[in-house]
C-alpha cells in the first residue's frame, strides 16, 4: 500500500491566499504561454464588491467566505531539498503551501467595454 | 438588421469587423490593455498601455461554446493596414503596470474611481503558473482537517493500487475524490479582501500580485468509516494460542507491528488503536496479536475461578495476587491482559485493582455457548447461559447486541450467533446481507449492525 504524506508547516508557516473563480478558460494569446503575463486589474468598490477588468471586459463578482477552506498542495518528489526541511519521510509527498478561506467569484456575464459607438450617418 | 449581430451571441471577446451596427473600436481600442499594436494610432499624449502579450479570457456562454475565428483577432491586433493576414505582433516583455495606466483603464471603462477603494491588484501569472497539472492541487478541507493542518499536523493518503484512496488525519478517515468544475479556479497569494484592505492603516494604491496557479478540479473529502475489517483479517492469520503453542516457535507465521498495520490499513492511527482494543488484541513482543478464542476463555476462567475461591467482590480484584496465584499456569502479561480486557484498572492505597465487567464476561460466555451450534432454543439457552456465568453475575439479552440475534417469530423462539464483525464493510453490501438473512427488521434489532 502507498502512504503519501501531506506535510504542514503549521499555522505560523501557512500563508493565507485567495481563490478566484471564473467561468471560462484562460488562453494565452501567443504561444509564449501564460507564465509572466498579466491578467487584469482587480478593484473593489467601497461596498466591497470585486470588479475585474480583463481585456475588454468588466466583471462584477462577490466575495464569499468559504465554509470549507482549501489547502494549496505542492507536490514534492524525492530528492528535492525542500522535503527535508519539514522532516517528512521520503517518497512522494505534498506540502501545504497555503490555506484559502475566501474566494472571489465572478459568475455574472462580463460587460464589454465599449469605447466608440458610431453614430448613424 | 441583416449583417449585424447582437454582441452577446458571439464569443464575448470578438468585437467583430467594422460594419453596420457593430462596435467600431479602432483607435480608441488602443487605450485598453491588451492592444499593444493598435497603440500606434493613439495620440502620444495618452499614457501608453502596458504591453501585455496575452490575456484575454474566452468566456464560454452557458448554452454553447462559440468558436473564435482568426478574423476577429486580427481586428483587434492588426496593424493599420486592413485585411493584413500577417503574423501576430511580437510579444513585448511584460512590464509592470503603473497607477497611471490603471487609472486610464478605469476612465475608459467608465468606472468612477470615487466608488472604488484606492488599492488595485494588478494580477499576473507567476512563472510556475503553467506548471504541469498534478504538481499542485487544491484540497477542500472540513473544518476539523483545517485545524489539524494549522496545528502543524500531517495528513496521510493511504491506499493500495486496487483500493479507493482515503485521507487520514490522526484520528479520522475520509474518502478522497476528485471533483471537476467547469469554472477556473485561480489561487492567488498576497491578494487582500476588501475587509483586510479597509483595516489597514496606510493604503498603497497598487499591489502587483502574482497568480501562483490555477486548476479546474480539486480534491474533495468526505468523512467515512475507517476500513478496519482488514485489521481483524490480518490478525486472525496467526492467532495467539499461548507461549507454548507450536505456532510461536515457528517464525514464518505473519505478525504485524503498529507500523506494519499503518502501512496496510486504510484508517487513522487512533481508529486502528481503538479497534485493537475492541478486538482484545494484545501487543506481545512488539507484535499485535489476537488471542485464539479458546485460549482467551481459558485465561478468563482462571481469573473467575480465582475470584470465586477467594470470595473477592467483582469490583475489587487485586492484580498482585492474581499474578502470584495464576503465574505458574500462564504468563503474567497474559493474565494482566485478560484483566484489562474484562475489567477496568484502578489504584487504591497504592495497590492495583480491577473492576470486572459483568456485561463483558456474560457476553463472552454467551459467545462460547453459541458458537457450538447453528441455533439454540431461546429458553434453554438463557438457562444454560445464566448457569455458566460466575455466580453473582446477571445475564440479560441486551448484553448480546451485535453478537447474537433472537428470532421471536419462530416456534420455539430461537437465538443464533450473528457477529457484526463478520458482516460486509460496504454499506450497500451490508444492507443486502442483513436483508437476505431476514426480510423485516425492527429498529432495535438492526441498530447494532448498522451503527
Amino acid at each position: 500500500m502507498v502512504q503519501i504524506v501531506i506535510c504542514s508547516a503549521g499555522a505560523g508557516g501557512l500563508a493565507e491566499w485567495v481563490l478566484m473563480e471564473l467561468q471560462g478558460e484562460i488562453e494565452a494569446r501567443y504561444s509564449t504561454g501564460l507564465a509572466g503575463n498579466l491578467l487584469g486589474d482587480l478593484h473593489y468598490t467601497t461596498e466591497g464588491i470585486p470588479v475585474l477588468i480583463v481585456g475588454h471586459h468588466i466583471l462584477y463578482g462577490k466575495i464569499i467566505h468559504l465554509e470549507k477552506p482549501f489547502a494549496v498542495l505542492v507536490k514534492h518528489t524525492p530528492g528535492e531539498p525542500d522535503c527535508d526541511e519539514f522532516g517528512c519521510k521520503s517518497g512522494t509527498q505534498y506540502l501545504v503551501r497555503a490555506l484559502i478561506k475566501n474566494k472571489i467569484l465572478f459568475k455574472t456575464r462580463p460587460k464589454p467595454i465599449i469605447t466608440n459607438v458610431p453614430k448613424k450617418v | 438588421p441583416r449583417g449585424s449581430r447582437v454582441l452577446f451571441q458571439q464569443p464575448l471577446l470578438r468585437l467583430g469587423r467594422p460594419g453596420l451596427g457593430r462596435v467600431r473600436a479602432k483607435g480608441k481600442l488602443a487605450d485598453l490593455p491588451g492592444n499593444a499594436t493598435a497603440a500606434r494610432s493613439a495620440p502620444e499624449t495618452r499614457p501608453r498601455p502596458s504591453a501585455r502579450a496575452f490575456e484575454t479570457v474566452r468566456f464560454l456562454c452557458t448554452f454553447r461554446r462559440v468558436q473564435t475565428t482568426r478574423g476577429a483577432w486580427f481586428f483587434c491586433t492588426k496593424p493599420a493596414a486592413p485585411g493584413a493576414a500577417g503574423t501576430p505582433p511580437r510579444p513585448r516583455p511584460a512590464m509592470r503596470r503603473t497607477r497611471e495606466e490603471v487609472d486610464a483603464t478605469l476612465q475608459i471603462a467608465k468606472l468612477n474611481a470615487a466608488e472604488l477603494l484606492p488599492t488595485v491588484h494588478c494580477l499576473g501569472f507567476g512563472p510556475g503558473a503553467s506548471a504541469a497539472a498534478g504538481d499542485f492541487c487544491l484540497l477542500e478541507l472540513e473544518p476539523a482537517l483545517c485545524e489539524q493542518l494549522e496545528a502543524g499536523h500531517s495528513l496521510v493518503i493511504r491506499g493500495d493500487k486496487d483500493e479507493q484512496a482515503v485521507l487520514c488525519s490522526r484520528d479520522k478517515t475520509y474518502d478522497l475524490k476528485i471533483a471537476d468544475t467547469s469554472n477556473m479556479l485561480l489561487f492567488i497569494p498576497g491578494c487582500k479582501t476588501p475587509d483586510q484592505l479597509q483595516m489597514e492603516e496606510t493604503h498603497c494604491n497598487i499591489i502587483h500580485t502574482e497568480i501562483f496557479g490555477f486548476s479546474n478540479n480539486y480534491w474533495e473529502v468526505r468523512r467515512c468509516r475507517p476500513k478496519l475489517k482488514k485489521l481483524k483479517k490480518l490478525l486472525m492469520e496467526n492467532t495467539y494460542e499461548g507461549p507454548d503453542s507450536q505456532k510461536e516457535k515457528d517464525s514464518s507465521h505473519p505478525k504485524y507491528t503498529t507500523e506494519d498495520l499503518l502501512d496496510r490499513i486504510q484508517a487513522s492511527e487512533e481508529e486502528i488503536m481503538a479497534q485493537l482494543q475492541v478486538l482484545n488484541a494484545c501487543e506481545i513482543r512488539g507484535y499485535w496479536r489476537i488471542l485464539e478464542f479458546d485460549y482467551e476463555m481459558k485465561l478468563l476462567n482462571h481469573v473467575t475461578q480465582l475470584v470465586d475461591s477467594e470470595s473477592w467482590p467483582f469490583s475489587k480484584v487485586p492484580l498482585s495476587i492474581c499474578l502470584q496465584e495464576l503465574g505458574p499456569l500462564e504468563p503474567e502479561e497474559m493474565i494482566e491482559h485478560c484483566l484489562k480486557c474484562y475489567g477496568k484498572k484502578y489504584i487504591e492505597d497504592g495497590e492495583v485493582y480491577f473492576e470486572l465487567s459483568a456485561d463483558k464476561i456474560c457476553r463472552a460466555t454467551a459467545q462460547m455457548l453459541l458458537q457450538n451450534a447453528v441455533k439454540f432454543n431461546l429458553t434453554e439457552f438463557q438457562e444454560v447461559w445464566q448457569q455458566s456465568v460466575p455466580e453473582g453475575m446477571v445475564t440479560r439479552l441486551d448484553q448480546l447486541k451485535g453478537l447474537a440475534l433472537v428470532d421471536r417469530h419462530s416456534r420455539p423462539e430461537i437465538i443464533f450467533l450473528l457477529k457484526v464483525d463478520d458482516l460486509p464493510e460496504d454499506n450497500q453490501e451490508r444492507f443486502n446481507s442483513l436483508f437476505s438473512l431476514r426480510e423485516k427488521w425492527t429498529e432495535g434489532d438492526i441498530a447494532p449492525y448498522i451503527q
